[in-house]
């Protein structure tokens, strides 16, 4: 049997530390059967005993989280300087920040550079991401909103391939017993155009239709203050739960007891980016819950308008409460589209995404052989 | 926009077409009433048509007539409301902003409110329910009186007209004549009169003929500052402001009326001019009002701004004769006193910009909701100062609170000496009145407890829960001195002249999102960072107008007490209702009027409130009456 070919993934985000880009990284590197694979990555607390409980191969870099933009240069020197030793003869840099390693890796050594772009960093940093887009001999996007996003920094230099995150079916999805009608949201309090605040302003619409409505909101981060202080603002402190960073069980406990998730995000303002692809949508629909969303970015392809969930206008609250309500009310409605989510979920299942992430590696090593 | 005014005692609507008589100068274009006779409750509107001018006629019923609203204010949004509701099947008989509040009730109940972008305050009446419904929008834009007493209740946009119909309640309350002359203005909920009272800002009230009971609720406040510190990129933030801001000028500039801009040349109105000449396909009127006396010129930088913008310019001189001959009858007409300085000059700014615009754009709210008011800053840096050395800072304060003196340069030290929090705000921005009352007071105003207003403060700023005192005072500013204050000084200059101005900044949009921001935005710097990072190239303020300045269109009050105004004042100390009547001191307010008429002082800050509450009191009161 000839040696497998050698992967070197480079990510700023892998597990133990939560997160879309995380657990994406993750799944990569554990789906790439075909591939010899080493992962460089950052470290995070709780790393050692990740790394100790799997079989992957993974190189953490020590960095200070005082140092700011100091921890890219950090990854990205500890990167090239493993595949000097590595060798490898595919590089998949998971994130922008890590495309100038993966690039100089590329000149070194010859190994073609896969990029996957998701959304937010283009926006954040567009110099890199033209950069990144420039320099890799392929590049995945996402969603659709991403691919427009790429050709927005100039275009990418090779084919952009469409492939969507996946999603992890849940062992367990029954349903459980939750007395109140319940919407719920799951997003780390971080960024505005997830659209907390418009479900704040919505809910009052939606407590005159189902009175007795309460909105769990999973995830934590700077925002929760002011959301929290927002609420009050309308009377909503008794409708409303910040839980916080739930753990796994917690979480998957409110996605089998919440009768929908909704999450309307919009596009930001000015030039920075949006929603890339949404995965929560798709993780609710896995359990068998209708969605509510934006009608922009990265949604439009995680959600099925109409079928797997309901898509309205993301900045107005009137819209929102009206979706709201419906998915709450209209039970046949909710069951058809929950049905229809959970159906659609399949198609998104990691190891069909990786099987696809890994067909296009191959198809790309081939290519440059 | 117009006044309205009930009962529910009134079943030949009598009462209500007395209030609405009194209410006349709100809404001269046209008058409506609506009763119903099974139970005697009446709502009455006079109406000053800005949109629909001929289908708007009020009150107004829904597709069955069971339900009326009598309706005083905008709703921004009811393009969208309206567009909404026709697709969820509510048939609309006009083209009115009124009419989406009768299918919005329809579909929400009482939490329509929350769909409504505006300015407003309301009364629907559900026939079915045999229930009164009032709101008053968010920030407390249009004014709304009540008076209940055995199970009745009587409302209307101005308190003379309840008194009017209830010629009883008309007397004075002490302590709101108390924290009238040490505020300026009658903080709310209460009124100058123990009788009537006032619905707070974002508030609903509700009202059966079954229980014959109001009960009150609070649907929205200002939000509390967020905890902790915010590190959000800033371009997303400039760029998330400006998306608000834009929306709030493009929907404020839809009126079937022209519209124009009041433009003082600070930050906050060149702003608005800037997103009102790009929303507007024609070019934007401006209106700026200049003095021919004192040292205050904004008609200069309103000029400079004008013509970078390329703006329709007008510009108006408030001689002093005007004054004289204006300022009186304005002051007394109002229908609780107000001391604010600007009224006269908003006032004769809104007469003469009557004839060539309905509708005028202003930029109320940016210094309480961006942190334009300097004491905000000077305040949080005091505190941060005395928490790095606090025996010096108290020794300091100890000393300039028990001097005992006030020079200026003391009143200086005073209000950036260390005290409570709320004491250090009142004195900042009362210059200190709250000390003048002893020896001004008469014996009607003797037995006023002394805490009454501080507590009234606190109350209304709630909880110190935050980090910030900067923060605290924005948002106490929010809820107080902003509707009771410079929002009643909006409304009435701008009704007396049969103009309306829209806010721009009070947009709840806006509003929200300057209250979820980090503090060093409003704090940090010269204040107001959102706003200097949104405005045009070369337009931003100099520096030293941005530094002193307080509000817009400031008057030379101290002047025109020595001009045209002093014998006014002087003939007010000799024979004015206040003074006759045992509430004010005569000696002491004359030897005022004589060092300041001689230029050896300004008293300005303690004279202005005594002639603006004297003036208004010889017409409540009656001049002679015992």
């Amino acid at each position: 049997m000839p040696p497998r070919p050698r992967l070197l993934i480079i990510t700023p985000d892998f597990p133990p530390a939560r997160g879309g880009i995380q657990v994406l990284s993750h799944r990569l590197a554990v789906g790439m059967k075909g591939f010899h694979t080493r992962v460089i990555t950052s470290d995070a607390s709780g790393a050692a005993e990740f790394d100790a409980s799997g079989d992957l191969a993974v190189r953490r870099v020590r960095t200070d989280p005082r140092l700011g933009k100091g921890r890219n240069i950090a990854l990205n020197a500890a990167a090239f300087a493993a595949a000097l030793r590595f060798r490898p003869q595919l590089t998949l840099s998971v994130h922008i920040v890590a495309s100038p390693a993966a690039a100089l890796v590329n000149r070194v050594t010859g190994a073609p550079t896969v990029q996957y772009f998701h959304a937010k960093e283009i926006g954040a940093k567009p110099r890199l991401a033209a950069f990144a887009a420039q320099r890799a001999q392929a590049t995945i996007a996402v969603s659709s909103y991403t691919s427009r996003l790429i050709a927005a920094t100039g275009g990418a230099r090779g084919a952009t391939s469409l492939i969507p995150p996946g999603v992890d079916l849940p062992a367990e999805a029954e349903p459980l017993p939750e007395p109140r009608p319940t919407l719920l949201t799951i997003a780390r309090l971080e960024d505005r155009y997830k659209g907390h605040d418009v479900l704040v302003r919505a809910l009052p619409l939606i407590r005159a239709a189902v009175p007795d409505v309460q909105w769990v909101v999973i995830g934590d981060g700077p925002l929760r203050s002011g959301l929290e202080r927002l609420s009050a603002a309308h009377g909503m402190e008794d409708a409303v739960r910040f839980l916080g960073a739930a753990d796994d069980e917690e979480r998957n406990s409110w996605l089998r007891r919440a009768h929908a998730l909704a999450m309307p995000s919009r596009l930001p303002d000015g030039d920075f980016a949006g929603e890339g692809f949404g995965i929560v949508y798709l993780e609710a629909g896995a359990y068998g819950k209708p969605v509510l969303a934006g009608n922009v970015a990265g949604p439009l392809d995680a959600v099925a308008d109409g079928e797997s969930g309901l898509l309205v206008d993301p900045a107005d609250h009137l819209a929102v409460a009206e979706g709201a309500t419906k998915l709450l009310r209209d039970r046949e409605l909710a069951q058809r589209l929950g049905a229809a989510g959970k159906a659609r979920a399949q198609d998104f299942a990691w190891p069909r995404i990786g099987e696809r992430v890994e067909a296009l590696l191959l198809a790309q090593l081939a290519g440059s052989a | 926009m117009c006044g309205i005014a009930g009962c529910t005692d009134d079943p030949n609507g009598s009462a209500v077409r007395v209030m609405s008589a009194t209410q006349r100068h709100r809404g001269p274009d046209d008058e409506g009433l609506h009763t119903d006779s099974r139970s005697g409750v009446s709502i009455g509107v006079r109406r000053l048509a800005i949109l629909d001018l001929p289908g708007g006629h009020q009150p107004l019923s829904n597709e069955d007539g069971t339900i009326w609203v009598a309706f005083n204010g905008e709703i921004y949004n009811y393009p969208q409301l309206r567009k909404q509701l026709l697709a969820r099947g509510h048939r609309f008989a006009t083209n009115c902003d009124t009419e989406v509040l009768v299918h919005l009730y329809e579909e929400f109940g009482d939490a329509m409110v929350h769909a409504l972008e505006g300015m407003f305050a309301f009364a629907l009446w559900d026939e079915r329910r045999q229930r009164l419904l009032l709101a008053r929008d968010r920030f407390g834009e249009k004014p709304l009186f009540l008076h209940e007493s055995g199970g009745e209740l009587l409302f209307a946009s101005e308190l003379t007209a309840l008194l009017e119909v209830k010629p009883a309640l008309r007397e004075l309350d002490p302590a709101a004549v108390d924290a009238f002359f040490v505020l300026g203005y009658v903080p709310g909920p209460g009124t100058i009169v123990p009788g009537v009272r006032q619905l707070p800002p974002g508030c609903l009230l509700i009202w059966e003929q079954e229980r014959r009971h109001c009960e009150q609720r609070s649907w929205w406040a200002p939000p509390r500052e967020p905890s902790g510190h915010l590190h959000e990129p800033f371009p997303a933030l400039v760029a998330e402001a400006e998306r608000l801001f834009t929306e709030s000028v493009r929907t404020r500039m839809i009126a079937d009326v022209p519209v124009g801009v009041f433009l003082s040349g600070g930050i906050d109105s060149t702003l608005v001019t800037s997103a009102a000449t790009q929303a507007s396909s024609q070019q934007v009127k401006t209106f700026t009002i200049g003095y021919d006396v004192g040292s205050f010129d904004e008609t200069s930088q309103a000029r400079r701004v004008a013509q970078g913008l390329d703006t329709e310019h007008h510009e108006v001189v408030l001689t002093e004769a005007e004054v004289g001959a204006r300022a009186p009858a304005l002051l007394a007409s109002l229908d609780q006193p107000l001391a604010d300085q600007a009224l006269v000059s908003l006032h004769a700014l809104s007469e003469f910009a009557r004839p060539l615009v309905t509708v005028a754009l202003g930029g109320e709210g940016a210094d309480e909701l961006f942190g334009g008011y300097p004491r905000y800053r000077w305040i949080e840096r005091a505190g941060r100062l005395e928490s790095a050395a606090p025996l010096a800072a108290r020794s300091l304060g100890g000393l300039v609170r028990h001097s005992g003196r006030w020079g200026s340069a003391q009143r200086l030290l005073e209000r950036a000496a260390p005290a409570p929090l709320l004491e250090r705000h009142l004195d900042w921005v009362t210059s200190g009145r709250r000390h003048r009352r002893d020896s001004l007071y008469g014996p009607r105003l003797a037995a006023v407890g002394t805490e009454h207003i501080l507590a009234g403060l606190g109350e209304r700023a709630g909880p110190a829960d935050g980090p910030s005192p900067g923060r605290r005072l924005m948002r106490l500013d929010q809820v107080d001195y902003l509707p009771d204050d410079v929002l009643v000084k909006t409304d009435r200059a701008s009704m007396l002249a049969s103009l309306e101005i829209r806010t721009v900044y009070l947009h709840r949009g806006l509003a929200e999102f300057a209250a979820s921001t980090d503090s060093s935005l409003h704090l940090g710097g010269r204040g107001k960072t959102l706003l200097h990072a949104m405005l045009p190239p070369g337009m931003d303020t100099p520096r030293r107008l941005n530094r002193f300045r307080k509000a817009a269109f400031r008057a030379p009050t101290a002047e025109w007490l020595r001009g045209p105004l002093g014998p006014v004042l002087r003939d007010q100390v000799q024979n004015g209702a206040i003074f006759e009547q045992g509430w004010f001191e005569r000696i002491p307010a004359e030897r005022l009027l004589r060092e300041h008429a001689a230029a050896k002082q300004d008293h300005s800050d303690v004279l202005w409130p005594l002639l603006a509450l004297g003036l208004w009191g010889d017409r409540m009161l009656g001049r002679n009456a015992a």
